[in-house]
């Protein structure tokens, strides 16, 4: 379930230390305060006098509309990837958890990070991201070698490639000035926009791994195989995606909005990198 | 003879003397100025908060005590009063001074709380600080990439703090681009806007009596 991302950063706010959206053009929608810099920095530069020492400025920025049209059917979606979340995915999770020593499940999902580079790549290449596309080059030979075929990050300690911002085909899109168009809650995958939405099968499509449900004559993995693929990278990204999706709904008043400002925010800040 | 004898000890006495006065003084120059330093510039005070919450969060504490324990050091910290204000948005002036004190202390309480939770059981990850940008004349943010020794990926966190009078505060939290007073913000405004100050104290308070896994 594709709660990781957005629901991450809400708890990661508490773990860290302390843890609307429009339907305006790109980039796209931020939550006022969650504009970040960029937007800062302009108000700054407007200011001519210095504001008020109490932050009162801060206090009155309302609330940006969102683009949701469909908000009681994602209402709905919501609370059913919350049921299959707590009695379907918790579970495994668990199991999986229980089962598998913590050095393995970090080195699969390092393996399947490694796995998506062709994505990021390729995303960095249609952006027209020259420095960030070798710098993703970098990280993929250095992972796949010295790494034994991904399952260590040893990227992490190369200051050049640590912090190499993941792209996909939804940023693709954003950056070409297509809009996030209306916002989403899909079954089983989570939050998202029409935009991020269209771009996830463009990914989907990128990825060789995913060529066996595609080209059912291709003879680069087998059907078998690929499904069994699938489900590793399900099953080895679920016991974070449930930690951070509960740690979520602990923290909010309103889970559903709290996933969608996240996930949007999130969104806006990746396009803004 | 002695006389003058006498008289050269007792420069010399002199000189010891000022010199160590110098020396106090000197002494007490550096204190001060690396005090004045250390309040003036943002960096090296939230260092330094970040450096003692840390410490005692990750000294073995139950949730509960930490929670208590983490509360002076977070409150001293955190302008509680302005997240407060930038999390319940323009609604805030309709409510009454008591309201407001009200809802800024359950909403501390619950901020504390959760933040007591998530991290109990975890290990104490390493902070990287990144160049201070300017907001405003009193304003400005602080990056920081964060690095757990679980093995996850780092995550980018963004500080913004506020120059007070009492002296730099946070107002805000950015994790990889999300505002924690945004959010919280967005789950308020409807609240806010159908039942006041009312909704938002029962809102809280039924937050606050929902317990707490420390395991999710």
């Amino acid at each position: 379930m594709n709660y990781l991302t957005p629901t991450l950063l809400l708890v990661l706010t508490c773990v860290s230390g302390f843890a609307d959206q429009t339907n305006q053009p790109n980039p796209p929608h931020h939550s006022s305060a969650a504009t970040g810099t960029k937007k800062a920095t302009k108000s700054s530069q407007k200011t001519t006098n210095p504001p008020a020492p109490s932050g009162d400025e801060l206090a009155i920025e309302p609330v940006e509309k969102v683009n949701d049209p469909w908000e009681r059917l994602n209402h709905t979606t919501f609370r059913l990837n919350d049921s299959l979340t707590i009695h379907a995915i918790k579970p495994i999770a668990h199991g999986y958890e229980h089962i598998v020593p913590h050095t393995v499940r970090t080195c699969l999902s390092n393996f399947f990070d490694n796995v998506d580079f062709p994505i990021r790549f390729g995303n960095d290449v249609l952006q027209g991201r020259i420095v960030r596309s070798g710098q993703e080059a970098g990280k993929f030979l250095v992972n796949s070698t010295v790494g034994v075929g991904g399952l260590f990050r040893i990227s992490d300690h190369v200051s050049s490639l640590a912090d190499v911002p993941p792209e996909d085909f939804g940023l693709t899109l954003g950056h070409w000035g297509v809009s996030n168009g209306p916002y989403l809650v899909i079954p089983l995958l989570g939050p998202t926009t029409v935009r991020d939405l269209t771009g996830y099968a463009g990914d989907f499509a990128i990825n060789p791994l995913n060529w066996y449900l595609i080209f059912s004559n291709q003879r680069f993995i087998s059907t078998a195989v690929g499904y069994a693929i699938s489900a590793s990278r399900v099953v080895a990204r679920a016991p974070r995606s449930v930690r951070t999706y509960e740690q979520m709904k602990e923290a909010a008043v309103d889970p559903y909005i709290a996933v969608r400002n996240a996930y949007l925010s999130h969104r806006a800040a990746q396009l803004e990198k | 003879m002695k006389g003058s004898i006498g008289r050269i000890r007792s420069r010399i006495y002199e000189a010891r003397t000022l010199t160590a006065v110098a020396v106090i003084n000197l002494s007490f120059v550096i204190c001060h100025l690396s005090f004045a330093a250390a309040q003036a510039d943002p960096v090296a005070q939230l260092h330094s908060e970040v450096d003692q919450i840390l410490a005692l969060a990750y000294s073995g504490q139950s949730t509960e005590t930490l929670a208590e324990r983490a509360r002076p050091l977070l409150e001293k910290d955190f302008s509680f009063d302005l997240v407060t204000r930038q999390a319940i948005g323009p609604g805030w002036r309709q409510f009454t001074a008591g309201d407001q004190q009200k809802v800024t202390d359950l909403f501390s309480r619950l901020v504390i709380r959760i933040y007591a939770a998530r991290v109990v059981g975890t290990q104490r990850p390493t902070i990287t600080y990144g160049k201070t940008v300017t907001l405003a004349p009193d304003r400005c943010e602080i990056p920081t990439r964060v690095t757990t020794p679980n093995g996850d990926k780092p995550y980018a966190v963004v500080y913004r703090l506020i120059n007070l009078p009492g002296g730099w505060r946070i107002y805000d939290v950015l994790i990889e681009g999300v505002s924690f007073v945004a959010n919280y913000r967005a789950q308020f405004d409807d609240l806010v806007r159908r039942g006041g100050a009312a909704a938002v104290i029962k809102t809280l308070e039924a937050k606050l009596a929902e317990p707490i896994n420390p395991n999710s």
